[in-house]
């Protein structure tokens, strides 16, 4: 479902060029739940960024659902990215001037669906949120905000749900109610699920955990307790 | 189903919709300041050239020397089916017999100029009479209650001085007899002319034709005025009917012509007005760009969004242009509707400001006419054109950006994808353009969009090209201050106080302002003040030829043994000193260099369109009368190019002549040649020693030819005087002067001046209010588009806050950030200026140029306030408020 072979992003700063990610080779079939961990400025955001055709590497190739997307034009990748990724940010970012039921019924107008409101109440219902329809991402709070952002992501059902730290600027309690969503939603839709976290805990129940460290993959391990073992080899 | 980026819009607009309004009021004040600016000034043009047509009484006159012929009159006759109006003049000299009252039979004769009018007289400007009753009124038939005296007859005071008579008595002129219905005082169309033969009689046409004067062979001078309608231009018409008259031997000039130094003022009037209305669309230009500017800043991270989510560029492109379109065209609506505002209200603000009522003066009317709508659409064109520019080019960019870039960078360095900072200006230039050739397509189209209007606006290629000229050099000098101004910020120990520390670290923070601000400031002030600059060497220059030493009157023909007494006379009468007499022997031109010139045609026919331009010249010169004086001292306002003047009581073996320059040109006179004058049948030859330049405006005696001191001796003279006396005693002295010398003509030339000086002041005030409306203007949009590009530092100024700082030093930082830049930039400014002043008074105006440091400073000064008061005022109140309240919106 998703395949990196040997990224490398390297960044120019201050003159001096940063390599952020070295030679990174993963693969995700389909339907797997995995967690990238890793310290800070380990490369894990940026791998995420990457996977989603947010950026492009510096070198290597990168596969989504059978397309080579480091090879596809911006706007080609803006067309799978629609159709193939749902995206959760750290920091949810929600159009600030569309109200909670706008913001989810975007990538369906994007797509050009018909019922887009209509499917947007009921995602928005799905989360739990349908009282707060029209209120815009000001007036909601951060729990809510993100779990906006969980239904429009999740809103054109695409095949890869990527989500950078989601819990990370939500408290403990409130981050478990937005993990639990993500992890009902991805049992209904059979959504391949990757997710960047700090969270120890988040990451073991997880299926797979990879760890990143100074832009490498230091381990891949699948968690014991799943007992579901992945088609390929490692 | 409607398209996403119009849901996309309304739903922006709806929930945003105060901050909308917040860019579109800065975007209508831009507008608001051309729309405004351009209206009061054609309001102003069109007062100051109405005034300027009373000089001429019409927009064109038709001169003839006899009466028109039939295929001119049917020329004349289709001009009313074109919608001009048009009036007949008739001026002759002619005889005028006072009717004893008593017998009824004519008595004494006086030699009077005679002006016959019809209805429509005059098309501008006023006629002064007494009683102030209707001109025609005064000139009609008098109906049964009249038995010999038929017609009206309207004189001037020394007329009535003259023959004794008063207002109510008959006079006969020709075979008709005439009764005095009132006295002129003043015709707004009756020049400056030193021979006048005699004073004025005015009468209408039916009177004239009663009156059977004009004969076959008469000397005559028809005058056809002309009014044209608003919409139709002048000089088109004027070729159209030199070419149409030519059979007639009819003189064509415009108001324009009729006084050549008020024509110099008018055409610098007209450019100065064109600059004006350019530094309006700059400064207009500038607020629009600033506003978009900041409007597509704070949309970047919803874009980024977007993109994320999969939204291709179009639906992106289109979302946010047609957010930008309609900000920008529903900006420009509301700006023309300022600008309409603004030219009803500031007038009055104008007058006000300047203790004066000018405005009123030159009947100044707050009208819309069609002429409006070129001000409007100039205003909803740049509007549309500068959004246009200003949102376009960030936004195309955003099709190359990776989303990742949007959410990671700063925005600034967004903007300029793929292009390293380390590369030449040249070199990224030619790279944007190949990375990007649709974008630079579509800029450059726009930028000559741009250009266009502004060569639009200025009314002439030179000066739109000057001033686009001026603006890239501007742009380049200030972006190169900016980058030096954040190196040397850089180079700089930190200062110790944290606002100032704070404030250079904005300066020079990734992403800032800094660029934009100062070229906005930049260029701002260096239109407004180049305006500022050209006012005062306009007004300067209005100020200096305006009469104000000139005579009052010209007494003429004073035989040369009533010098003395007529001198003593007026000593007596005046208190002055003796008057200037000065001496005046009429001649023609006989020979030069011993060559006889050929006098090919009467004066009056010259204009034949076959003869090319400078033929048609030197026949005039040729052909003309000259009137020769002979003086010791050089007079005022010559100068001598050629040659040198004589040293006084120096004696010449010949006669010497000083020859003025023009004539010396056109007749091929050189220093060293000799002429051969005709003075009433005698031949007398001298020696051009020098040329001399006249300045012809001055409203004094000037001569095409002066001799040396007693060259002349001998020859039929007069003199002529100048006197300048008190309004109030010009009547006595006429009277007395007229008693004692019966045979002078005084000619009243107090009259033609003021109204010439009147035009002269209302011009410079105009020049004046327009300046001071364009400030206003301006000042209030720089002051806008400042306060819109803080409105993005709000969060930061909050998370200070947050974090301890009172409110007074978060805006004592901002205001020193922003006196840094108002002063770096105003001081650049403030050069470009006086460059941009020079160069456009050099090139266009053709005036000199002076360095006006008081001026310079109060610019400087006043710009660094007014960014100060704004960095201060646009922050102050919003600190106010709770920092979570922000944060929570942020």
């Amino acid at each position: 479902m998703i395949a990196t072979q040997h990224v490398t992003m390297q960044l120019a700063a201050g003159g001096q060029t940063v390599t952020i990610l070295d030679d990174v080779t993963i693969d995700i079939p389909e339907k797997q739940t995995v967690a990238i961990i890793g310290p800070s400025g380990s490369g894990k955001s940026t791998l995420l960024g990457l996977i989603a055709g947010l950026d492009r590497p510096t070198s290597g190739t990168i596969w989504l659902n059978g397309v080579e997307i480091t090879a596809l034009g911006e706007q080609a990748m803006a067309r799978l990215r629609l159709a193939n990724v749902g995206y959760i940010f750290q920091s949810f970012h929600l159009i600030p001037t569309l109200t909670a039921l706008e913001n989810v019924s975007i990538p369906l107008e994007l797509a050009g669906d018909s019922q887009a409101p209509k499917r947007a109440e009921e995602l928005l219902h799905a989360v739990g949120l349908g009282h707060r329809m029209s209120h815009y991402p000001v007036q909601l709070s951060g729990g809510e905000q993100q779990r906006v952002a969980v239904a429009r992501a999740f809103a054109c059902r695409p095949p890869i749900l990527l989500a950078d730290e989601p819990t990370g600027n939500l408290d403990s309690s409130t981050g478990q109610q937005v993990i639990e969503l993500i992890m009902a939603l991805h049992r209904d839709a059979g959504t391949t699920l990757v997710l960047v976290t700090h969270d120890q805990h988040l990451a073991a129940s997880m299926e797979r955990v990879i760890t990143l460290r100074d832009g490498r993959v230091a381990s891949d391990q699948l968690a014991s307790r799943h007992p579901r073992m992945p088609d390929q080899e490692l | 189903m409607i398209p996403f980026w119009l849901i996309m819009a309304w739903r922006e607009l709806r929930s945003a919709w105060r901050h909308f309004l917040y860019f579109l009021g800065c975007i209508a004040l831009g507008v608001g300041a051309v729309v405004g600016v351009s209206l009061f000034s054609s309001n102003v043009e069109r007062a100051v050239l109405k005034e300027a047509r009373g000089l001429l009484g019409g927009d064109l006159e038709i001169r003839l020397s006899r009466p028109v012929g039939a295929a001119g009159s049917a020329v004349l006759q289709g001009l009313t089916e074109r919608g001009i109006l048009r009036t007949r003049v008739s001026e002759l000299v002619a005889m005028v017999a006072r009717v004893d009252r008593a017998h009824g039979a004519a008595d004494v004769t006086q030699l009077v100029e005679l002006k016959a009018i019809e209805s429509g007289y005059p098309l501008y400007g006023i006629v002064r009479v007494e009683p102030d009753l209707p001109l025609m009124e005064l000139l009609r038939q008098a109906g049964d209650s009249c038995r010999e005296a038929c017609h009206g007859a309207v004189v001037q005071e020394s007329f009535l001085i003259r023959l004794g008579l008063v207002v109510g008595d008959a006079i006969k002129i020709g075979q008709a007899s005439f009764r005095i219905t009132g006295v002129i005082h003043t015709e707004p169309d009756r020049m400056a002319n030193m021979f006048s033969l005699g004073p004025r009689v005015l009468i209408s046409q039916d009177g004239l034709v009663a009156a059977d004067l004009v004969k076959p062979g008469s000397r005559l001078r028809e005058r056809h005025l002309l009014k044209l309608p608003a919409a139709m231009a002048l000089s088109p018409l004027l070729r159209e009917l030199q070419g149409r008259l030519s059979a007639e031997s009819a003189r064509l000039s415009s108001y324009r012509d009729a006084q050549p130094q008020l024509k110099q003022f008018l055409d610098q009037l007209a450019r100065y007005l064109g600059l004006v209305g350019l530094t309006a669309l700059f400064v207009g230009g500038i607020g629009v760009a600033l506003s978009i500017q900041a409007f597509v800043r704070e949309k970047l991270q919803s874009i980024a969004i977007l993109k994320t989510l999969g939204a291709d560029t179009k639906t992106i492109i289109y979302s946010y242009l047609g957010q930008a379109v309609g900000l920008g065209v529903l900006g420009s609506a509301v700006g023309i509707g300022i600008g309409l505002l603004l030219q009803a209200v500031l007038p009055q603000a104008v007058s006000t400001l300047l203790a004066t009522d000018v405005l009123q003066q030159v009947e100044f009317t707050a009208v819309l006419s069609w002429t409006a709508l070129a001000p409007l659409s100039k205003g909803l064109g740049l509007g549309v054109l500068t959004t246009l520019l200003f949102s376009l080019w960030p936004l195309l960019t955003i099709r190359t950006i990776k989303p990742a870039v949007i959410f990671r960078r700063e925005v600034e360095g967004a903007i300029r994808p793929g292009v390293r900072p380390e590369a030449s200006v040249w070199r990224r230039a030619i790279r944007v353009v190949t990375a990007d050739p649709v974008r630079a397509v579509t800029a450059a189209g726009i930028g000559l969009g741009l250009a266009g209007l502004s060569v639009w606006q200025a009314g002439s290629l030179t000066i739109g090209g000057l001033f686009i000229g001026g603006l890239l050099v501007a742009v380049v000098a200030l972006t190169v201050t900016a980058k030096a101004l954040l190196l040397g910020i850089r180079a700089l120990p930190s200062p110790r106080a944290l606002s100032l520390r704070q404030a250079l670290g904005n300066i020079q923070r990734p992403g800032g302002q800094t660029l934009g601000v100062m070229v906005s400031i930049g260029v701002g002030v260096m239109v407004i003040l180049a305006i500022a600059l050209l006012e005062q060497a306009l007004v300067r220059q209005v100020g200096e030829n305006r009469p104000n030493d000139s005579p009052t009157f010209f007494f003429v023909d004073i035989q040369p043994d009533q010098a003395e007494g007529f001198s003593a006379l007026i000593h007596r009468r005046t208190g002055d000193v003796a008057p200037d007499l000065t001496p005046l022997v009429r001649s023609r031109l006989h020979a030069i260099n011993g060559q006889a010139v050929t006098v090919e045609r009467e004066s009056e026919q010259e204009d034949q369109p076959s003869q090319s331009k400078e033929e048609k010249r030197k026949n005039w010169y040729v052909n003309r009368e000259y009137v020769l004086t002979f003086l010791d001292q050089l007079p005022k306002d010559n100068r001598i190019v050629k040659g040198v003047w004589w040293k006084q009581g120096q004696v010449f073996p010949r006669a010497q002549v000083s020859i003025e320059e023009e004539a010396a040109k056109s007749l091929g006179i050189d220093v060293g040649s000799s002429l051969d004058l005709n003075i009433q049948g005698t031949i007398m030859r001298a020696e051009v020693s020098s040329i001399r330049k006249v300045e012809w405006g001055n409203f004094s005696t000037n001569f095409y030819m002066i001799f040396s001191p007693g060259a002349l001796d001998g020859a039929p003279m007069t003199y002529v005087a100048t006197v300048r006396v008190s309004p109030q005693d010009e009547v006595a002295l006429q009277s007395a002067v007229v008693a004692a010398f019966p045979n002078v003509t005084a000619i009243n030339i107090g009259e033609v001046l003021s109204s010439f000086a009147r035009v002269l002041d209302r011009l410079s005030l105009a020049i004046r209010a327009v300046a001071l409306f364009c400030l206003l203007a301006g000042a209030l949009v720089m002051a806008a588009a400042l306060a819109a590009t803080r409105y993005r530092r709000l969060y930061e100024a909050v998370i200070l806050k947050a974090l301890g700082a009172t409110r007074a030093l978060i805006a004592r930082s901002f205001a020193a950030e922003y006196a840094v830049l108002g002063c770096v930039a105003g001081v650049i400014g403030v050069f470009l200026a006086s460059l941009f002043s020079w160069a456009i008074l050099r090139y266009i105006l053709e005036l000199p140029w002076s360095l006006e440091p008081s001026l310079l400073g109060i610019g400087l000064g006043c710009t660094v306030l007014l960014t100060l008061v704004v960095g201060f005022l646009s922050t102050y109140r919003l600190l106010g408020q709770p920092p979570l309240t922000v944060l929570r919106h942020e």
